[in-house]
């Protein structure tokens, strides 16, 4: 049997249409999770998260249901699988107002790029370093 | 002068008519009258931007008035993100009045209203608005919801934070067909518990139902992570750029959390109300309804499936002038018009009138919106710990004759009590069977007996809150997750709760509750306004409730057989 190619427009919901095309982050196919390989301790935590490559098919979903911006997020969110939940958190705190000198956003938006290749990411955080230095809402250096 | 009969000042003498009106209830309610310069203004006010818009080199050089280099950060992300540059010169050329005629005329399609709409800027879309009347904005909110079958959200909290009450609540909430589910604290400390006891309990019988816990954004995402919770929507977004710095955030802080929340696969939706800026002191002179289209934006520009507006807990503010409630029936409605799911208000509490509590919902509940109100107290109002619902627990068999009345669906049943008390019981065993495989300070059989037949928190057993707080610590440090609650359901005879509980996770893994509006349906697959889209054009289309949809909500707790006089059937 060839793989059939996706079709977002048909073939949303993925999980119950296009189950072959969904892996856990750790590899196992989605039908795997199942009680039994639940209960035997096969899966595990981290095998009900949510996979890179799922998130863009999800962004193509959104793509074709004419919601771009939506699709936009998937992708960003994409990248952040791999960060680790402290990190994001982190990062979230430090595009709060006042909370970063612009160098320390850009060695984000480089951290992102070069260590996750977060390009969706790591433009939205160097856009947030200009719009801050426009606004006033810079951490003083030093302070 | 001691032959005066008055010794006092003469008050004018009051007709009992009066006196009759003056005690009612509505008085008690606050009432003011408008001040546009500090932003007390529903939305109509001469200070609020004229529409205009100048695209110069694929993006926008001036928006409403004001030129790129004075936007601020909102104006700038709006500007950036939101506002399909492609679409705007066109969308910005019919003008409101030609805009708002399409949003009410049934010969033009929901398809068609969105392609306009994401060229239009925030002072256009307020323009739009006020072309219309309240019955004209609830035409465009049934034409343009996104999702075609509409839904509700209960709020399942306890005055003492009970997590027996709170499994209960969920369990006879999901049965009287609430699809999300939202909890909060009064000791925040008691979080995982309660978070526990919601996800449990709305697993119980038909199950799916998805659960929230509203918490500081980090504990939030950190239960979600967990898969304790389902989804999150306290993530609040303002309308001017000092309020949101008031409240430690911007755009794009947002807007990395939302690819935050996507990142763990949890559904997750933006917060904002009119009313917001002007209360907390910094409405910058605009009216409550420009502000909120900036948040509505905001939300679309992030890239969110969503937002839960309609005032929310600022509604005492449009509430006392002129308008505001028209004002609040058009955000939902530019909500839906900008395709995003609304989870539409009416969950604060707003009046001390019964009518005007009614008067409140009908907007939504009779145009149907994504979740009616968000949300509905599942308890009485004084176990609300969001400080009180528009509705509550006292007030279900009202919901349910007016949605027969008009034949209009705001997700609710009559259930019958033999059912409900059934699912309340087997949500506290199932719970009791939780804590106890995860050496979590007992259920006791008096307390679940207790409890089914309560109606609130006065009426349970106490729990020895200590030795909870202890065990709620031991959860977080122990780092249980929603697996180790699908093993523990599953080894202790809980089978179907656990099935259902590992359904809601495995969702998580398919990404598929992440678009525009999802919900689990009664076979537990998504139904979201991908695979569900709103199809209303005119009369004889769209969703209506028929069938045996209809038949379900024509059952009520005393209705009188056809047959027999004598009987009730329900």
């Amino acid at each position: 049997m060839s793989p059939t190619a996706f079709d977002p427009a048909a073939d949303y919901p993925v999980g119950v249409k296009r189950p072959d095309l969904l892996r856990t982050p750790t590899g196992k196919p989605i039908s795997e999770l199942t009680m039994q390989n639940v209960v035997s301790g096969e899966v595990r935590p981290e095998d009900l998260r949510i996979a890179p490559d799922t998130l863009r098919i999800q962004a193509e979903v959104a793509d074709a249901s004419g919601r771009p911006q939506l699709g936009q997020n998937f992708r960003r969110a994409a990248e952040l699988i791999p960060v680790s939940d402290e990190r994001v958190l982190q990062m979230y705190n430090a595009l709060r107002p006042h909370a970063s000198t612009k160098e320390q956003l850009l060695a984000i938006a480089q951290e992102l790029e070069s260590g996750y290749g977060g390009a969706a990411t790591g433009a939205l955080v160097r856009e947030a370093a200009e719009v801050y230095e426009r606004r006033g809402l810079l951490a003083e250096p030093g302070a | 002068m001691s032959s005066l009969p008055y010794p006092e000042a003469p008050q004018p003498r009051r007709s009992l008519r009066t006196e009759v009106l003056e005690n009612r209830p509505v008085n008690k309610d606050g009432f003011v009258q408008e001040w546009p310069e500090v932003g007390m203004v529903a939305m109509d006010s001469d200070f609020d931007p004229r529409p205009s818009i100048r695209i110069e080199n694929g993006r926008v050089a001036e928006m409403d008035g004001r030129e790129r280099a004075d936007f601020d950060f909102l104006d700038q992300f709006i500007a950036d993100h939101a506002i399909d540059v492609d679409a705007a010169v066109e969308a910005m050329a019919l003008g409101p009045r030609t805009v708002a005629r399409m949003l009410v005329d049934p010969n033009v399609s929901r398809a068609e209203v969105l392609r306009t709409a994401r060229g239009l800027t925030p002072a256009a879309l307020l323009e739009t608005v006020r072309q219309m009347n309240i019955v004209e904005i609830m035409m465009g909110m049934q034409k343009m919801r996104a999702r075609r079958t509409p839904a509700n959200q209960a709020h399942c909290t306890s005055a003492r934070d009970n997590p027996l009450q709170v499994a209960m609540e969920a369990a006879e909430a999901s049965l009287r067909g609430f699809s999300e589910l939202e909890t909060t604290l009064g000791v925040v400390r008691y979080a995982p518990l309660v978070a526990i006891a919601l996800q449990v309990g709305g697993q119980v019988g038909r199950g799916g139902r998805l659960t929230q816990c509203a918490l500081e954004e980090a504990t939030e995402l950190d239960l979600g992570m967990r898969g304790i919770t389902a989804y999150a929507e306290t993530i609040s977004v303002y309308g001017t750029e000092s309020v949101f710095v008031d409240g430690d955030d911007t755009p794009w802080s947002k807007a990395f959390l939302a690819a935050a929340y996507a990142s763990r696969g949890i559904k997750m939706r933006f917060t904002s109300g009119t009313g917001s800026e002007v209360q907390m002191g910094n409405a910058e002179g605009r009216s409550m309804l420009y502000l909120e289209i900036r948040c509505i934006l905001v939300t679309k520009g992030a890239g969110v499936q969503g937002l839960q507006n309609g005032s929310i807990s600022c509604i005492g503010v449009p509430g006392a002038v002129p308008g505001g409630i028209r004002a609040v029936a058009a955000e939902n409605m530019i909500a839906s018009m900008l395709d995003l799911e609304c989870a539409s208000g009416n969950d604060q509490s707003f009046s001390h009138s019964p009518m005007r509590r009614t008067s409140r919902l009908m907007p939504q509940i009779m145009a149907g919106t994504d979740f009616v109100c968000s949300g509905y107290s599942s308890t009485p109002n004084y176990d609300n710990m969001f400080a009180g619902s528009n509705v509550d627990a006292e007030d279900y068999d009202d919901w349910n004759a007016i949605q027969r009345d008009y034949q209009i669906d705001g997700g609710l049943q009559h259930v019958g009590e033999p059912e409900i008390l059934a699912a309340r019981s087997r949500a506290g065993y199932a719970l009791q069977a939780v804590f106890a495989h995860l050496d979590l300070p007992a259920i006791t059989e008096r307390e679940i007996e207790t409890a089914v037949y309560a109606h609130g928190s006065n009426d349970l057993i106490p729990r020895d809150v200590l030795e909870d707080l202890k065990g709620a610590q031991s959860v977080m440090d122990r780092g249980v997750t929603g697996l180790d609650l699908v093993k523990a359901l599953h080894e202790r005879g809980f089978a179907d709760i656990a099935e259902n509980l590992l359904t809601v996770l495995r969702s998580r893994v398919s990404g598929d509750l992440l678009q525009t509006s999802a919900i689990l349906d009664a076979n537990l697959e998504p139904l979201s306004a991908v695979n569900d889209a709103n199809d209303y054009a005119g009369p004889g289309t769209g969703y209506r409730p028929t069938g045996e949809r209809w038949e379900q909500m024509k059952r009520l707790r005393h209705v009188t057989s056809a047959e027999n006089p004598e009987l009730e059937v329900s």
